[in-house]
């Protein structure tokens, strides 16, 4: 603690047992004078003199000086820093800690749970980016809306336009205007359905959240800086999500062990980041490879790749988002994508382009391996994985990417307008 | 004579009001509400502008534009993309396909219109 707090804190426990300055003063062998400075802060006090302040005034020494932990005082001054606009005293900071502990305490209390909410939002904003269903509402309400605001910059600016084209563009305003009340009720159906799973989503947000904040690189896991157990004390994660996370942590820290950072990606650039030839060269699976290659550091002059592995019902095991495009956590993506179709045959690696009904294009690689061999008369289980990459002129030249089998895929059904869908399970609801 | 400006949105009402515009403005129109057959089209009719969305069913708005990149008649043909998503990334690939131009969904009628007569002039 500041030894200005302690002055403060001599002050006021001196007036709580109604004592008098000169009083005290005697009675522990010092001055008045020297008293009124320390307890206006401008004289140190350790040692004997403390302990015969403390013994006196019937206090704890430690009370006087480590009351208010260094910890309290930093928070206010972050609470301050982050609150520039309000003129706080800060230069009597401690002063106030030691008069009024207990408002100190709850402005630390509060801006604690303003740091929370903060944070709860992001996670909020976070899960809204990510979800495809209102990244597609999102376009279709822009493309009402585009409708709308054209129409009537229309009909505003030509009032004497034919009577027949004038009635129908109020009729395209009146349908859109339908369209785009539809969207927002699909929109709302859709958040209603998924606070069902709300419970479920925050418990995998913490990790979620760091991994995702680390754009799914562990520098502390890959230097050994740190344990799967340290990061998951230091996370705070809930008891019964750590035995899924600590999987998640020990299976990056493995990853990080044998296939070393420097040297993996001294090979990557040599092989032009080409998953096959990494596995025949490391003489390991492929998706060690696919996930060594989703964890590679965020740097401009490598692949962005995101991953995606499920088990052989379709569930989602673990994934890794591109910004530019939204892997789903509860396993209802689209059937054609090639991590569903390597199912079916297991051990051998599919390349494709994949094209999205949004006009964007992604290389992907994706293969199923066996969790295990079973038994007689017992299937093995298989587990999928997926890369994804948005940065594929930079790993296959375009007489290469041109004999590339070529997907038209899309998200999920029900926001997807793909017509004539041999594989479509639910109805598009944004039409 | 007039230029020609084909436009290719698979939205109807959005097709309808740039129609409206366009011919107001004394362009010649032609439309396709999906990619099929677009690009055989414009290799064949060669229009002087293309109002181009990027998200369209069957054949992307990026598809359509990688494919008349690739041919040397239309390196220079000026092509407007429309898109809903506006984000830096889909700029930039839309700007790397070859796109002229990029637009955000919802646009005005103003500005779609000026960026029009100056890809044309």
């Amino acid at each position: 603690m500041s030894r200005t707090l302690i002055g403060t804190r001599i002050r006021e426990r001196r007036r709580a047992k109604k004592k008098s300055q000169s009083g005290l003063a005697q009675e522990v062998g010092i001055s008045a004078s020297y008293l009124n400075l320390i307890e206006h802060n401008r004289r140190g006090i350790a040692g004997k003199t403390l302990l015969a302040i403390a013994k006196s005034l019937e206090i704890n020494p430690r009370d006087l000086s480590e009351g208010a932990d260094q910890g309290l005082i930093d928070k206010l001054k972050e609470a301050i820093a982050k609150n520039r606009h309000i003129p706080a005293e800060v230069e009597r900071l401690e002063e106030f800690i030691g008069r009024f502990p207990g408002f100190a305490r709850l402005i630390e209390r509060l801006f604690d749970l303003q740091q929370q909410q903060d944070q709860n939002l992001q996670a909020l904003s976070d899960k809204m980016n990510s979800d495809p269903f209102f990244a597609e509402a999102i376009h279709l309400m822009l493309s009402n809306i585009t409708t709308i605001r054209s129409t009537a910059d229309i009909l505003q600016k030509n009032p004497h336009i034919d009577e027949s084209l004038h009635n129908k563009f109020l009729s395209n305003l009146l349908k859109e205007s339908e369209r785009l009340s539809q969207t927002a009720s699909g929109i709302l159906e859709h958040f209603e359905q998924t606070n069902s799973n709300q419970d479920k989503l925050a418990d995998q947000t913490t990790l979620d959240t760091y991994l995702e904040s680390n754009q799914y690189h562990l520098e502390i896991l890959e230097t050994g800086a740190a344990s799967p157990n340290e990061i998951i004390e230091e996370l705070e994660i809930e008891t019964e999500e750590q035995k899924n996370a600590l999987s998640i942590l020990e299976g990056y820290q493995t990853m990080a062990k044998t296939l070393p950072l420097q040297k993996f990606l001294q090979k990557a650039e040599q092989f032009k980041f080409a998953p096959l030839e990494l596995a025949a060269y490391f003489k390991t699976d492929l998706r060690s490879i696919f996930y060594r290659l989703a964890h590679l550091p965020e740097r401009a002059n490598l692949p962005n790749w995101g991953f995606l592995e499920c088990d052989g019902s379709g569930a989602v095991l673990y994934r890794k988002q591109l910004t530019t495009l939204s892997l789903p956590r509860f396993g209802s993506a689209c059937p054609l994508w090639p991590i569903y179709r390597s199912f079916s045959q297991p051990m051998q690696p599919i390349c494709a382009l994949l094209d999205m009904p949004t006009g964007e294009r992604f290389l992907t690689y994706a293969v199923a391996q066996f969790n295990d061999f079973g038994s007689i008369g017992v299937p093995g289980t298989l587990k999928a994985s997926m890369i994804i990459t948005q940065d594929y002129d930079q790993l296959i030249a375009k007489t290469a990417l041109a004999s590339l089998p070529q997907l038209a895929v899309g998200l999920q059904c029900s926001v997807c307008p793909k017509q004539n869908c041999s594989a479509r399970r639910a109805t598009y609801i944004l039409g | 004579m007039s230029k020609s400006v084909l436009i290719v949105e698979d939205e109807p009402f959005i097709l309808e009001a740039l129609s409206f515009l366009l011919e107001r403005e004394g362009f010649t129109l032609s439309s396709f509400s999906d990619g099929e057959g677009c690009i055989d089209y414009i290799k064949q009719v060669k229009p002087d502008l293309i109002i181009l969305d990027m998200m369209l069913p069957n054949i992307s708005g990026m598809q359509i534009l990688e494919n008349l990149r690739n041919s040397a008649d239309f390196q220079t043909l000026p092509v407007l993309m429309l898109t809903a998503k506006g984000q830096r990334r889909d700029r930039q690939a839309a700007e790397n396909a070859g796109a002229s131009l990029f637009m955000t969904k919802p646009f005005s009628n103003d500005e779609i219109i000026a960026n029009v007569h100056k890809l044309l002039s």
